[in-house]
């Protein structure tokens, strides 16, 4: 939500310097997404972009809100505005108001005549544009200041199109069309689910707590309109907005469950806005529809013992005192005991743990001192995850590598709704996912520095609805395999049985040498190496050296040569002596990292190599 | 030597560090019940916090989804507890969680999470930090510092975001805070006389973090060429 300093600053003059209140926000109440100065010398402002965490949006998607919380957080002066505003002098009224619906919780109305539709003062406009809205003409432009003002949205009703000065707030007839305000002209069809507000013929003006009609808009010749300061089911608004993808500023307010107390404060601001852009405005007097009383207000009762128990903290009863009194609750103190009496619009304290939530965020959680918690746990160890760990230590320790691949697939049993990109299904084995992945591996063996793909992958299977299992999938030259985990641990208790399934490095003197030399070149990584995408191409380079001579030595001319052409460390993959002479044959892999490398330029290396081969008195084969 | 993945490395590394705080393994469906993955965690039906997390629901199947976190498991295994009477435990889970949401470098529709709950007569926020604060400096390095923010998640209050400061940079890890105590009675847990902490975050994160890895979707290719540590 758009925030502008300036704003704030009419309700705490005190305001901390806008840099300052960046870090407020993010240490003590919601995320900053950016700061953006505006303007300049006196016209310059801020504007923050908060993101209000859901169990504050009821009372704090409104600059008032947002001063009133940062007014008690820290602990500087708010000035309310309700004694601000003028109360227009008003009339008796014949509006008539009538709710068909339990969905609308409550309902003011007010008709005010004698208006002149016309553009905003130039302040309005201003205040507007700072939190990105355009300004479309005063009566509109008033509703929305409250909107932003003190978070209460409100609407303007042309009374020619609302017959006999009545309003019913009901359900719409199913499939009936609407078309509403705004630039786009949209039309909607309505569910019977849906609320709208209807004139004294039952004809829809708009929908409830989402966005007006077109036909009963202020328009430039209005000159007599019905005020609308409301407050719908939070559920049922939600329901419609989301359905029809029309999430307006409005409909955001109502889904957070705004208090129905608010109105009477909105309608008090509106109908001054109203007088001041129209001073010869004549306001009738407000028409109150209530559902229900409203709630009294509840307490909350805790000890400052319980409250450094949930935090961890030594914080005193002075200190929570020094808190509520900087927030101005009412509450009374015994001792270490509170009874809090919760103010209409904090909706979100319910328990004692808002309570500590409130108390964290205020004194900031670095005070909070790390302490590991001293208790003896009679620790069991997860029989699954034991199977799993075994089975992938026997895997890696046969030469297999452990890949991850999609759960998603284009068919099985289990079937997601409303699922992205055609792979609908949940997989009903690892061996689709795994044959995939090997053929990918095998085209990269020579980039792997492996002489042949072995792979396997542990994860969960969906083979009927309500049964799931974690498998085990192999897959290597000889083809794929799966099991269930208890099938796999069986094998692993036979050496006979894992070797039918298992390819196994034979080894010997020779195979033990590559392997440790290999090992040498090829170091585990402290980050990540992204690889290029273009093609790589491979070349043996066998060669005759005098026996004992260090193979490292080709390894350098190798390197020195190839350089970062090289897309991975050169790869001794055979070895015999013969008079004594060794042969030694390596695997040089090249690949462009911006470019597709050609044929001819990785001869050129390969000469080069031989040529200084040569030189230093080897023979390349 | 085969070669590990590093979401493997990374989950075998945490459960090791977890279970020597005492800590306790455990694990739940990948398809859960709409009970276990929302309304056991206080996440009211018509809430606009279930819109937080994009879900894939199972088609045809009444109040089945994939799970969108693997707090399902702590909530499993606290009812679990409090049915054999366990007033004191600990549990860490890392699973692979599911969101219905456009992929892309940051966003996957699969993806690994890592879950942690503690519960006792006194277990607090502060210790909370604590647990945490172990785990990164041995996942991320001994110079590693955390610090809580507020935040807002429907199973926890106080409710704080875990950044922590790797290589002069502060970074979202994870979300917690203390257990609801509506999530602690929907357990069988009397919020009175039992109260703990949950935390939960994405371990594909911390691997990216801490290997420098740019794009999530590389962890599910099957590509070998990822398994570079």
């Amino acid at each position: 939500m758009k925030i502008s300093y300036n704003w704030l600053k009419w309700y705490v003059p005190d305001m901390p310097e806008a840099e300052k209140l960046a870090d407020v926000f993010t240490y003590h109440l919601c995320e900053v997404e950016s700061v953006e100065k505006i303007g300049e010398g006196k016209e310059q402002d801020y504007i923050f972009d908060i993101n209000i965490l859901p169990n504050r949006a009821h009372d704090l998607l409104s600059h008032q809100g947002i001063a009133r919380e940062l007014s008690g957080l820290l602990g500087i002066k708010f000035n309310d505005p309700t004694e601000m505003y003028k109360i227009p002098v008003s009339t008796e009224t014949k509006l008539k108001i009538e709710s068909q619906t339990e969905n609308c919780r409550r309902y003011t109305g007010r008709i005010v005549r004698n208006i002149r539709v016309g553009a905003s003062p130039e302040w309005v406009v201003k205040h507007l544009a700072s939190v990105g809205q355009r300004s479309i003409n005063n009566i509109v432009d008033a509703t929305n200041i409250v909107m932003y003002d003190c978070g209460q949205p409100c609407h303007a009703f042309d009374i020619r199109h609302v017959p006999g000065e009545k309003i019913i707030i009901k359900n719409a007839i199913e499939g009936e069309g609407l078309e509403l305000l705004g630039s786009e002209k949209l039309k909607v069809t309505l569910k019977n689910s849906d609320v709208v507000i209807a004139d004294g013929n039952a004809t829809t003006l708009g929908i409830a707590g989402v966005k007006g009609g077109l036909h009963s808009g202020v328009a430039n010749d209005t000159t007599e309109i019905v005020l609308e300061v409301a407050n719908f089911d939070p559920a049922s608004v939600r329901k419609t907005a989301r359905r029809l993808g029309i999430l307006t500023d409005s409909a955001k307010r109502f889904e957070n469950d705004l208090s129905p107390t608010h109105c009477d404060y909105a309608m008090r601001e509106l109908s001054a806005l109203i007088l001041e852009m129209c001073p010869d405005a004549q306001f009738e007097n407000i028409v109150n529809f209530e559902q229900k009383p409203p709630e009294k207000l509840h307490k909350i009762s805790f000890k400052t013992e319980k409250i450094n128990n949930l935090l961890g903290t030594k914080i005193t009863a002075t200190d929570i005192a020094g808190i509520l009194q900087k927030y101005a609750f009412r509450y009374e103190q015994n001792g270490d005991m509170f009874d809090v009496e919760i103010p209409a619009l904090r909706l979100d304290l319910v328990s004692v743990n808002d309570i500590a939530e409130e108390i964290g965020r205020v004194i900031g959680y670095d005070m909070l001192v790390s302490v590991i918690p001293s208790i003896d746990f009679a620790k069991k160890t997860n029989e699954k995850n034991e199977k799993i760990k075994k089975i992938r230590e026997k895997l890696l320790h046969n030469g297999y590598c452990e890949v991850v691949t999609y759960a998603f697939c284009k068919s099985g049993v289990v079937e997601v709704a409303h699922g992205t990109g055609g792979e609908e299904f949940l997989r009903t084995n690892l061996s689709d996912g795994i044959k995939k992945s090997y053929e990918l591996n095998r085209l990269n063996a020579p980039l792997l520095g492996l002489d042949e793909i072995k792979i396997f992958e542990i994860g969960n299977v969906f083979l009927k609805k309500d049964v799931e299992e974690t498998c085990v999938a192999i897959a290597d030259k000889k083809g794929v395999k799966e099991f269930s985990l208890d099938e796999f641990i069986e094998k692993i208790a036979d050496d006979a049985e894992l070797s039918k399934i298992l390819i196994s490095q034979k080894r010997n003197e020779v195979s033990d040498f590559i392997s440790a030399f290999n090992a040498k070149l090829w170091q585990k990584r402290e980050h990540f190496l992204p690889w290029s995408h273009f093609p790589f191409i491979a070349r043996d380079i066998a060669v005759w050296v005098p026996e004992n001579t260090d193979p490292e030595i080709l390894v350098n001319i190798f390197v020195e040569h190839g350089g970062e052409l090289l897309a991975r460390p050169p790869r001794l993959f055979d070895k015999f002596s013969k008079d004594s002479k060794t042969s030694f044959a390596f695997r040089l892999v090249f690949q462009g990292q911006n470019k597709t490398l050609t044929d001819a330029e990785t001869y050129t290396i390969v000469d080069n190599i031989n040529n200084t081969l040569i030189n230093k008195g080897f023979t390349p084969r | 030597m085969g070669t590990q993945h590093p979401l493997s490395m990374l989950k075998n590394e945490a459960y090791q560090i977890f279970s020597d705080l005492g800590f306790e393994v455990a694990d739940g469906p990948e398809l859960e019940t709409e009970w276990y993955n929302f309304d056991a965690l206080n996440v009211a039906k018509d809430h606009p916090a279930r819109d937080m997390q994009d879900t894939f629901w199972i088609k045809g199947e009444e109040g089945k989804v994939l799970r969108t976190h693997a707090t399902s498991v702590s909530a499993r295994m606290l009812e679990q507890s409090a049915k054999e009477g366990k007033h004191t435990c600990a549990y860490i889970s890392i699973g692979k969680v599911f969101r219905n949401e456009a992929t892309d470098a940051t966003h996957e529709a699969q993806f690994f999470q890592i879950d942690g709950s503690m519960i006792g007569e006194n277990i607090n926020l502060s210790n909370m930090k604590a647990v945490l604060l172990n785990f990164y400096k041995k996942v991320l390095g001994e110079d590693v510092e955390i610090e809580f923010r507020p935040s807002f998640f429907p199973f926890t209050e106080p409710s704080v975001e875990v950044h922590a400061k790797f290589k002069g940079k502060w970074l979202e890890m994870m979300g917690g805070g203390m257990l609801h105590p509506n999530v602690l009675k929907n357990a069988g847990f009397d919020p009175e006389k039992v109260q703990g902490f949950a935390f939960g975050g994405g371990l594909d994160r911390i691997a990216m973090i801490k290997w420098n890895i740019p794009d999530v979707r590389l962890f599910y290719q099957g590509d070998l060429r990822l398994n570079q540590f």
